[in-house]
C-alpha cells in the first residue's frame, strides 16, 4: 500500500491566538509587527526593540541565561535565497521545467563576503559539474542531512534548545539534528553529515567549531560544495529579540583559494505563540528519485534486468 | 585457536523489538547459494550507519583486481570503544569468508573478517571470552 | 567449548553484577537526583535502554511477571549466549554482532526483575485485535505478499530508513544501539532514540495541540509535570506503522527517576479501534557515557537498492 502519510491530508489553519499588532517605522522599512498578547515584552517594548535592531548592534532587550549569554531558545528561520544559490545570481530555470516557474530560482543578491566564492581552479569545475547535474545529485533532493553551513539557511525552520552543557539544535528538514557541546571539547572522533560542533560565548556571540563534516553535502541547490577537510567556523550574534546574525567562515584549502564567509539574518517564528517543528520526514518522496529505476514496472517497461 | 561465534538466536531477539537486526533482510540481499572466500587489500573504509561497507581490492589469479565492497555492522558501538575508521588501516590484508550479493555485483556481507594474523577486524577486550574456567 | 558451561559462567557474571546494581539501587536516594535551578528533578543525559527483557512475556511463563533473581541470572545467562550458524544455512548470511559490539553481553544494561516489558494485561502480552484491525492487516498483508518487491515504497519502513518499531511513542528497546539522549530546558524535554536519531520535541508549556489533520508518524505529543513525573500524552498518528497506532489512538508516558542514574520509563497505549484493550509497559533506563553518535541510516542505505537490485536480477534470469 503506496499511501503517503501527509500528501491526503489537508493542512489544518493554524490557531491564531489574539495578536496585538503594532505599526512602527525603521530606518529600513515600514513594517508591523505583531506578537502575541502572553509575551512578557509588551509591544511597545518590542517596537522599540526591533527598531534599535534594524538601527544597530544588540541592546539590552535579548533574553538571557542566569549565566548572563543571551538565550536563543525559539524557533528560527532564514528568509534568504541562500539555499538556492549562495553567489549573486538572477532568475533562472529551475532543474526541471516540469513545475514550470514553482520550481525556478528567484534572483538572489547573495551571501558570500566578497561577491564570489573563492575556488580552487579543479574544484571550480567540480562545481559546475555538480550544477549540470543538480537535479539528481543534490543530496537535498535526495533527502540527504543538510550538512553545516547548510542546514541553517534551508527553507525550514529550526528550533535551539539551549542548556549549559550543550546546545541542540533541532532542523525540520530531514529532522536532522546536531548537539553543540560547550564544555570538555574533543576533536572530532569520527565523520559524520551534520559534523562535531564545540561552541562557545565570545561577548553575546556563539562561536562554534565545526568539524568532522564528511564531505557529502552540498552548501546549495547550485552545487557549491566543500570537502571532508573543511572546518566551519559559524557565529550567532542576536541583534534584539527576533533576529539573530549568522556568519559562516568556511576553511578548505583542498576546495578553495583562501577562507571565505557568508552571513544573513535569522528571523525567530512568530506566526504563532507557540511555534513549533513539523515533521519532514522526505525519504518517501526522494525514492522514485532515487530508486525508482530498480521497480519492477521501471525495469519492465525497459526490458531489461535494470542493471546494464 | 578461537572458537567461531555464530550469531545470537533468532527468537530471542525477535521477542523484543523488530527493528534488532532486521534493518533489512540479509538473505534478500546476498545469496545463500553464493558463499565466496576473499584475500584483499583495504582500499576505503566507510564506517556509516546502517551499516559500514570495507572495500577490498582482491587481485584474481590471472593479475587482476577487483574491488569488492564487504558489509558489516553498525560503527557505533565501535565508536564508544574508541575505534575509528583509522583502526581499519589502508593497505591492511583482510581475510574475508562471506556470501555475494543476489545481483552478482561485487558485494558480500562479512560473515567473518580477520587480519591475516587470525585476529578479527574490531577484536575487542570486552568480547564474550573463548574460554571460561 | 559447549554452550552450557559459557551460559553458566555468564550467570555466574551476571549475577555478580546484579548483586552490585542492586547494591547501588539501594544506596542511591532522593536527594542524589540531579535537580534544575527550578527545583525539578534533570532527566538531561545520556541513557541506556538495553535490556534483555522481551517486550511481551513469553506464553509458558502465563501469568508470572516477576523472575527470583536466581531465575533471571540464569533467564539472562541464557539471553546472552552466542550460537553458532551452520554455514551455508539462510542464518549464516550475516555479519557477526560480537565483532561489533553489537551483542548484549556488550552494552549496559539496567536490572530488570520482570518478565516483560508488558505489565497489562496480566498475562504481559499485547492484547488481541479487532476485527477491524485484523481485516486491514489481512489486506495489507494480501497486497504486501503480491508486491513485497515491486519498487521501494513496498519494501518494510526499517529497510527504507523511514522508521524502526521502537521508534516513538511507546520507546521500546531495540537490540544494538539502544541508547537515548535527553535535552531538557526550562518547558521542553528533547528525546532522542540513537536509532534513527530524530528528536522527539515535547513542549511542557501546556501548548494547544495541533489540528488533528496533521498525522505524523511520531505523532505529536504534548508533556507536563506531575509533582517529579513528566506525563507525555501523544496522538496524531497515521495508522500506518508497524505499531499500528491510528488517528484514534493515544499513548500516554511517564518519565520518572527513580535515582540519580536511573529514570523509569512507563506507557500505556489505548487505540480502541486496534486492540481491545489498552496496554500497558514499563522498564528502567540507566544513565550511560555520551556522546551520541549519528546514525544517518538513509544516506547510507546501500542495502536497499542492493535487494532490489537482486531481486529485479532474479526475476531476469526467471528465478522468480
Amino acid at each position: 500500500m503506496n499511501r503517503q502519510v501527509g500528501s491526503r491530508f489537508v493542512a489544518g489553519h493554524p490557531p491564531y491566538a489574539k495578536l496585538r499588532c503594532g505599526l512602527m517605522l525603521s530606518v529600513v522599512a515600514l513594517s508591523i509587527a505583531c506578537q502575541p498578547q502572553e509575551a512578557v515584552v509588551d509591544s511597545g517594548q518590542q517596537a522599540a526593540a526591533q527598531a534599535a535592531s534594524t538601527a544597530g548592534p544588540a541592546n539590552g532587550a535579548i533574553a538571557r541565561t542566569a549565566a548572563g549569554v543571551p538565550q536563543l531558545d525559539g524557533v528560527w528561520q532564514a528568509m534568504s535565497s541562500a539555499n538556492w544559490d549562495l553567489e549573486p545570481h538572477a532568475a533562472r530555470q529551475g532543474a526541471s521545467e516540469v513545475l514550470g516557474a514553482i520550481a525556478a530560482v528567484p534572483p538572489g543578491l547573495g551571501v558570500v563576503e566578497g561577491g564570489r566564492i573563492p575556488y580552487l581552479p579543479d574544484a571550480l569545475e567540480q562545481r559546475d559539474q555538480n550544477f549540470a547535474n543538480r537535479r539528481t545529485e543534490d543530496p537535498e533532493a535526495k533527502c540527504f542531512r543538510p550538512g553545516i553551513p547548510r542546514a541553517t539557511y534551508m527553507p525550514q525552520p529550526f528550533q535551539i534548545f539551549q542548556t549549559d552543557s550543550e546546545i541542540f539544535i533541532a532542523y525540520q528538514y530531514a529532522i536532522s539534528s546536531r548537539s553543540i557541546y560547550m564544555q570538555d571539547h574533543i576533536d572530532a572522533p569520527v565523520d559524520s553529515w551534520m559534523g562535531w560542533s564545540n561552541g562557545r560565548w565570545e561577548g553575546d556571540t556563539l562561536v562554534v567549531e565545526v568539524t568532522g563534516l564528511n564531505g557529502q553535502t552540498w552548501l546549495d541547490r547550485a552545487g557549491n560544495f566543500a570537502s571532508a577537510n573543511a572546518r566551519v567556523t559559524e557565529r550567532y550574534t542576536p541583534e534584539g529579540q527576533n533576529h539573530m546574525w549568522y556568519e559562516a567562515t568556511i576553511d578548505d584549502p583542498t576546495v578553495f583559494e583562501r577562507p571565505w564567509t557568508l552571513s544573513l539574518m535569522l528571523h525567530r517564528v512568530m506566526d504563532q505563540p507557540n511555534p513549533e517543528l513539523l515533521e519532514f520526514k522526505c525519504v518517501e518522496f526522494a525514492e522514485e528519485l532515487m530508486y525508482g529505476h530498480l521497480s519492477k514496472a521501471a525495469v519492465q517497461s525497459e526490458g531489461g534486468t535494470g542493471n546494464e | 585457536m578461537k572458537t567461531t561465534y555464530g550469531i545470537l538466536i533468532v527468537g530471542a531477539l525477535a521477542l523484543v523489538s523488530v527493528g534488532v537486526r532486521a534493518h533489512h533482510a540479509f538473505a534478500t540481499e546476498f545469496d545463500v547459494e553464493r558463499p565466496v572466500e576473499l584475500t584483499g587489500i583495504v582500499s576505503k573504509v566507510e564506517m556509516i550507519n546502517p551499516h559500514s561497507w570495507i572495500h577490498i581490492d582482491v587481485t584474481e589469479a590471472g593479475g587482476a583486481t577487483t574491488t569488492w565492497m564487504i558489509e558489516g555492522g553498525s560503527p557505533n558501538a565501535l565508536y564508544r570503544q574508541g575505534i575509528t575508521k583509522n583502526s581499519v588501516p589502508l593497505g591492511a590484508e583482510l581475510f574475508v569468508f562471506g556470501y555475494q550479493a543476489r545481483d552478482g555485483g561485487m558485494r558480500a556481507v562479512g560473515r567473518t573478517i580477520t587480519f591475516s594474523d587470525g585476529r578479527a577486524l574490531f577484536f575487542s577486550g570486552t568480547q564474550v571470552p573463548d574460554e571460561v574456567d | 567449548m559447549s554452550n552450557r558451561s559459557l551460559a553458566g559462567a555468564i550467570g555466574v557474571l551476571a549475577a555478580g553484577a546484579l548483586l552490585v546494581s542492586a547494591q547501588l539501587v539501594a544506596q542511591s536516594s532522593d536527594s542524589e537526583i540531579p535537580r534544575t535551578a527550578a527545583g525539578k528533578p534533570n532527566f538531561q543525559g545520556h541513557w541506556s535502554s538495553a535490556t534483555v527483557t522481551p517486550l511481551q512475556r513469553p506464553q509458558e511463563l502465563a501469568d508470572k511477571e516477576f523472575f527470583t533473581p536466581e531465575e533471571f541470572a540464569e533467564y539472562e545467562a541464557g539471553r546472552l549466549v552466542v550460537t553458532e550458524t551452520e554455514a551455508n544455512t539462510a542464518g549464516d548470511v550475516h555479519y557477526q554482532l560480537v565483532d561489533f559490539g553489537l551483542d548484549r553481553s556488550q552494552n549496559d544494561r539496567a536490572v530488570n526483575l520482570r518478565t516483560s516489558i508488558i505489565t497489562a494485561p496480566a498475562d504481559g502480552r499485547i492484547p488481541s485485535t479487532t476485527p477491524e484491525a485484523q481485516a486491514i492487516a489481512a489486506e495489507r498483508r494480501a497486497y504486501s505478499q503480491e508486491h513485497a518487491y515491486d519498487s521501494a515504497s513496498n519494501r518494510p519502513l526499517a529497510e527504507r530508513c523511514i522508521t524502526w518499531g521502537h521508534n516513538g511513542a511507546p520507546m521500546t528497546p531495540v537490540g544494538y544501539n539502544s541508547n537515548n539522549q535527553i535535552i531538557q530546558t526550562g518547558d521542553h524535554l528533547v528525546f532522542v532514540q540513537e536509532m534513527m536519531q530524530e528528536p522527539r520535541i515535547i513542549p511542557l508549556d501546556g501548548r494547544d495541540r495541533i489540528s488533528a489533520e496533521i498525522p505524523q508518524w511520531f505523532g505529536s505529543s504534548r508533556g507536563h509535570w506531575e509533582g517529579d513525573t513528566i506525563v507525555v500524552e501523544t496522538t496524531n498518528y497515521t495508522g500506518l506503522t508497524n505499531r499500528n497506532i491510528t488517528p484514534t489512538g493515544k499513548v500516554t508516558e511517564r518519565f520518572t527517576m527513580t535515582g540519580p542514574d536511573t529514570v523509569l520509563y512507563q506507557f500505556t497505549v489505548d487505540d480502541p479501534k486496534v486492540w481491545t484493550s489498552t496496554w500497558s509497559g514499563e522498564y528502567s533506563m540507566s544513565r550511560t557515557e555520551g556522546p551520541m553518535f549519528e546514525y544517518a541510516c538513509h544516506e547510507g542505505n546501500y542495502g536497499l537498492p542492493n535487494i532490489l537490485s537482486g531481486i529485479r536480477a532474479e526475476e531476469a534470469a526467471g528465478l522468480r
